[in-house]
């Protein structure tokens, strides 16, 4: 089930990076896919991380949500640049990231990164830490509204 | 010139005015640390707008696809080098301008 999903993933991809509707390509592509469903198949045997169902409507949810933020902040972080640089309160914090599996935490570190005004500086022991241009994107941050977007999008397969 | 194109003109104007916002950001903030957030402006919103703006100036084929993975590996892979930057300058021990170096040197936090 899981390695059909895959193959018409990297059908689709192929055909949409290529365009090219001829015999000798189509096969080049049904080559690498093959290459690559096996490759997925064999590394099973070393995948250890808890398998997690992701739910897609919440993922695009969340897309949308992300660029709204993305555009919030990226205004703030344009207007101290053209009028008051020197008014910036860099500051460094960690935020508990505990109760999360691990794939939501690359995804929330790199949506903390992406978001202009906050970098995540690091990723260890439960916590992440943060590098914010101001204070008060901080305290945003430990309201931990994105935390809970972000945890909605797995759960546990039982 | 009909409806479309001035949307998406206004689209890559917007682009260009942040990714230059960016750069000007660069050289106006004090230290390395506030500088990559204002470099990260020009990885995230500019580029957000600048490929909606290209999006609209394609006919639906095979170029908006195009366009649509550029924009999903850009958004994955930008906040991945920003995150190594800023991790391998702290764990170098570079200071945030208002910190103050301990003796040993390095940060005045307990990492």
């Amino acid at each position: 089930m899981r390695i059909s999903k895959w193959a018409i993933l990297l059908i689709v991809y192929w055909l949409l990076l290529s365009g090219f509707i001829q015999p000798l390509l189509l096969s080049f592509g049904a080559l690498s896919v093959a290459i690559v469903l096996i490759v997925i198949k064999r590394m099973d045997a070393v995948d250890t991380q808890q398998n997690l169902v992701r739910k897609d409507h919440q993922l695009m949810h969340y897309c949308i949500w992300l660029v709204g933020e993305i555009f919030k902040s990226s205004m703030q972080v344009t207007k101290l640049i053209w009028t008051s640089p020197e008014k910036v309160s860099p500051t460094v914090a960690k935020i508990d990231v505990k109760d999360m599996p691990e794939s939501a935490r690359v995804l929330y570190a790199n949506s903390i990164t992406l978001t202009p005004g906050t970098i995540s500086v690091d990723l260890e022991d439960d916590q992440i830490t943060v590098h914010a241009l101001q204070h008060p994107s901080i305290e945003e941050l430990e309201q931990e509204d994105m935390k809970n977007r972000v945890a909605q999008i797995w759960e546990k397969s039982t | 010139m009909n409806f479309l194109d001035i949307i998406s003109s206004l689209l890559l104007f917007a682009g260009t005015f942040f990714a230059f916002s960016g750069a000007v950001g660069l050289f106006r903030f004090p230290d390395f640390f506030t500088r990559v957030h204002a470099a990260s402006l020009t990885d995230s919103i500019a580029a957000i707008l600048m490929i909606a703006g290209l999006l609209l100036q394609t006919s639906f084929d095979l170029n908006t696809a195009k366009l649509i993975f550029i924009l999903v590996f850009l958004l994955i892979t930008s906040p991945t080098a920003s995150h190594a930057l800023a991790k391998s300058a702290r764990h170098g021990g570079l200071l945030l301008f208002t910190e103050k170096p301990t003796k040993q040197g390095g940060t005045n936090q307990d990492d």
